[in-house]
């Protein structure tokens, strides 16, 4: 009887031990919507540094920051004494991922691909990297709750462009995007749909697919000159959408990040159509 | 005063004090970082580490940042070696191992492996050093019609343009996280560095670099102009065939493992010959050290200037090394 | 010696070279003549080796120059081609060196010794600490003389005979340096027994210190010997397309001197 009772006593310390050990204090996430979910998961103090792309909440900007993700600073990353690191499947040099195991740091790769299962898989993972395993089940079950909610409202048969700008001129977003996957998901047609990826904007063919609404990013829209000029472009000009002012405008991490925003997302992608009549 | 100088402006005097300056700057780049190590423990921990404060320092410093302080080391002795080859061989002192199409072979390869072959480095960098040796196989074949060096130039252009247009519609066909790879490829880094990878390109680099090295007198020949080095003895045509070979197989590995990495190739032997005069028998040991004393002091400057982030090499390369240039031709005129 | 035998060569449709024949003896020092164009260079060329011929053939020792490579070329015979050009930033010594590339079995000592000897000859002794960019052209000329005297004067142990060949050597020189330049050629002519090959336009300053010369008009050989026989009113009609006249030298009636008028 002592016996067991002194092994069961000692199941439950390793238990605690391990638990204790298994719950990493010092995180570093190489990528935006990594690091969104550290914070919805409430453990937001425990993040040390993050990457460059990681611009929400705001408390992200206060931390040391890496690098970008697809060119971070090993050392940097060593640096702050991480006892784990959250890395986007896109984070690299792939080199200096390797040698951060070398290095015996516990390295936890998550699935960056734009789809609500990617997104759950980032959840768990993330979840499961920080011993948040139970609050990542619910954290899944209230997102699916959500988009099942969202995917229940119909938006109708809406012809929808979505336009990002990085150079100066506005690309338009194609299949096998996150933009893509953003607009189908809220319901809306791709006009771009018979091209892959961002390409720059042919505006006569801009034009001939008449979307009724533009969705952009805050950062695109700051390239490409404000709301006014970019409607001004010609071939834009010219579309249903531009006449009708039907713009929406989202910040460029909720709109492409696919992370647990997600919901927020749909419900503006769904909710304002005609924001931009002033 | 004066005299210490000029005995200390002799070549083999400027060689040692290069050599020094290397390794000291070595030590330097080797003993700073994003990682804070003591300086009093330092020197001892190669030997020996205890605690678990030690331990890490040390695994930084020997497996982060030894690796990498030689890579840069190596990969800027080899540029500013083809550098100062290529020159040799176009008898153009604005020469450098793009001019044949090495560079933009490479970043072709890669472009293609990152588009189409998913871009893991164990595809990238073999089909990066794959496409610089088409490249310049090709250019030498094409140019090879047209007396001196005209048609290899000119084959080299086209070369170029050729590549950087399949580079563009790769580019265009690429998706937005190939095209982030893209863009941190052309930029360069040294961040891959590790000892397999020095196991493997550092006996290479070696033994491609002495090999080049062995043609200093053809070199200098070829100053002179094409038909002297002819009645020199040196068979043009070899010579020209092996260089342009050798300086490919230099080259077109290390643009594999570090992204095009700018103006070291093109401006270090420039220096070396405005300071020290063109005879190679100097001028390719001191480009040599030279280079890695410019790419160890631009590794470095890009690991501290943004702590714990770091820039891109090939920017800082090209952002101190410009205007530096500039300021030097600047002070040529008075 | 070095032979040409019945050299052929034209180049888009005009004949360059039609039939010549020449030969190069050891100690010997051969002037060529020609107006401009009329094949000098390319016949001096070809007899470098780095050009062949369309039809005949050139020698070294009765070895066809098609048979020797280029390294072993450059241990028998030194060519000086016309205008040197060179702007890389070389030291005169440097430049003057060059010439024991092909003999890579000397040591330095016997090297520097083939430098001071050959500066001294070619009268750039002074010049010896120079860059090479910035000397006039007559002083770069003299130090490119200088370098190929280092290659011819460093044959000394191979075998065979061994040959200079001189593209206009004198073309930038002033008078002085001009018979300086031609009396160094004569004078390692019959110290050294090396066969001297020497293209000028100055006819005088052929005359005086040629053995013999080659006259070249429109590709043909128009005449070949010892200057008194080869140069005449009608050879130098034949040559130029100006009427001379020619008479003994008043200090050397020996040879002759060409009036142009």
């Amino acid at each position: 009887m002592k016996q067991r009772l002194a092994l069961l006593l000692a199941a439950v310390m390793a238990f605690f031990t391990l638990s204790a050990t298994a719950a990493p204090q010092r995180v570093v996430s190489l990528g935006g919507p990594l690091t969104e979910i550290v914070y919805a998961l409430g453990a937001g103090n425990r993040l040390i540094g993050v990457d460059q792309s990681s611009t929400y909440p705001e408390a992200a900007k206060a931390l040391p920051k890496v690098g970008y993700y697809r060119a971070f600073s090993l050392e940097g990353v060593v640096a702050l004494k991480p006892d784990l690191v959250l890395a986007s499947d896109q984070a690299g040099p792939p080199q200096a991922l390797e040698q951060l195991r070398r290095l015996g740091l516990r390295v936890i790769v998550l699935p960056s691909a734009p789809t609500l299962d990617a997104l759950e898989q980032r959840m768990h993972g993330v979840a499961a990297a920080l011993g948040l395993r139970n609050d990542g089940r619910a954290m899944v079950t209230e997102l699916r709750k959500q988009v099942d909610a969202l995917a229940a409202k119909q938006v109708g048969p809406t012809r929808a462009l979505l336009l990002i700008n990085r150079s100066g001129n506005p690309e338009g977003a194609g299949i096998d995007t996150s933009a893509d996957a953003m607009l189908k998901l809220a319901g809306y047609r791709n006009v771009l749909s018979a091209q892959k990826g961002y390409k720059p904007l042919s505006l006569e063919g801009i034009a001939a697919l008449k979307p009724d609404l533009i969705v952009t990013s805050t950062a695109s829209l700051a390239a490409s000159g404000g709301l006014d000029a970019l409607l001004a472009r010609p071939g834009i000009a010219a579309t249903p959408a531009a006449k009708n002012r039907r713009v929406i405008v989202m910040d460029d991490l909720l709109l492409l990040g696919y992370g647990p925003r997600l919901p927020q997302a749909l419900r503006e992608l769904k909710a304002a159509p005609a924001l931009a009549r002033q | 005063m004066a005299a210490k100088i000029a005995r200390w402006r002799t070549p083999a005097g400027v060689l040692t004090a290069l050599i020094a300056v290397l390794v000291l700057l070595m030590l330097l780049s080797a003993s700073s970082g994003a990682m804070h190590i003591p300086l009093s423990v330092l020197p001892g921990l190669p030997f020996s580490a205890e605690g678990p404060d030690e331990a890490l320092w040390r695994s930084v410093l020997m497996d982060v940042r030894l690796p990498r302080v030689l890579f840069a080391a190596l990969a800027g002795a080899a540029l500013a070696l083809s550098g100062a080859a290529m020159q040799a061989l176009f008898r153009n002192p604005l020469a450098e191992p793009g001019l044949i199409g090495i560079s933009a072979g490479g970043a072709l390869g890669a472009v293609g492996a990152i588009v189409l072959g998913g871009g893991a480095f164990i595809v990238l960098a073999p089909a990066a050093f794959v496409g610089s040796l088409v490249a310049t196989i090709a250019a030498y074949h094409l140019g090879r019609r047209y007396p001196g060096m005209a048609g290899l130039l000119l084959a080299g252009v086209a070369i170029n343009a050729i590549c950087g247009a399949l580079v563009g519609l790769f580019t265009y066909l690429a998706d937005d996280n190939q095209l982030r790879s893209l863009t941190f490829w052309n930029m360069g880094s040294l961040a891959g560095a590790s000892w397999p990878l020095l196991a493997g390109l550092a006996p290479w680099t070696l033994i491609v670099g002495a090999l080049i090295a062995r043609d200093w007198r053809a070199m200098n020949a070829l100053l002179l102009g094409e038909r002297e080095a002819l009645h020199l003895g040196f068979p043009l045509k070899a010579v020209r065939r092996r260089l342009i070979l050798l300086t490919a197989l230099l080259v077109g590995p290390l643009v594999a493992a570090t992204g095009a990495i700018g103006f070291v190739g093109l401006v270090v032997p420039h220096l070396v010959r405005l300071a020290l005069g063109a005879d190679h028998r100097w001028l390719l040991p001191n480009s040599v050290v030279a280079g890695a004393i410019a790419l160890t002091l631009a590794d470095w400057l890009a690991r501290i200037a943004v702590i714990p982030a770091e820039l891109p090499i090939g920017i800082v390369t090209s952002l101190v090394g410009g205007p530096f240039f500039l300021w030097l031709l600047a002070q040529r005129r008075h | 010696m070095l032979l040409a035998e019945n050299l052929f060569i034209e180049r888009q449709g005009k004949v360059v070279l039609d039939d010549v024949s020449l030969s190069l003896s050891a100690g010997e020092v051969l002037g060529v003549l020609g107006a401009n164009g009329a094949g000098k260079s390319t016949l001096l060329a070809m007899l470098a080796g780095e050009l062949a011929p369309q039809r005949g053939e050139v020698s070294i020792d009765s070895t066809p120059l098609t048979r020797l490579d280029n390294a072993h070329l450059a241990r028998q015979r030194a060519v000086l081609p016309q205008s040197p050009s060179l702007s890389f930033n070389l030291g005169v010594r440097e430049v003057v060196a060059m010439g024991a590339y092909p003999f890579p079995e000397l040591s330095t000592a016997d090297v520097q010794q083939l430098i001071q000897r050959a500066l001294a000859l070619a009268d750039v002794s002074h010049l010896a600490s120079r860059r090479y960019p910035q000397l006039s052209g007559g002083e770069a000329q003299r130090v490119q003389f200088a370098r190929v005297l280092v290659q011819t004067l460093a044959a000394r142990a191979a075998h065979g005979g061994r040959f200079l060949l001189l593209d206009e050597p004198t073309a930038s020189l002033d008078p002085k340096h001009q018979q300086a330049l031609l009396a160094c050629g004569r004078q390692l002519a019959r110290e050294e027994r090396i066969g001297v090959l020497v293209i000028l336009h100055d006819v005088n300053l052929a005359a005086a210190w040629c053995d013999r010369l080659a006259l070249l008009a429109q590709g043909k050989l128009v005449g070949c010997g010892d200057p008194a026989s080869v140069l005449t009113p009608a050879t130098l009609d034949a040559v130029y397309g100006v009427a001379a006249e020619v008479v003994p030298h008043p200090r050397h009636p020996e040879r002759p001197l060409v009036l142009f008028n």
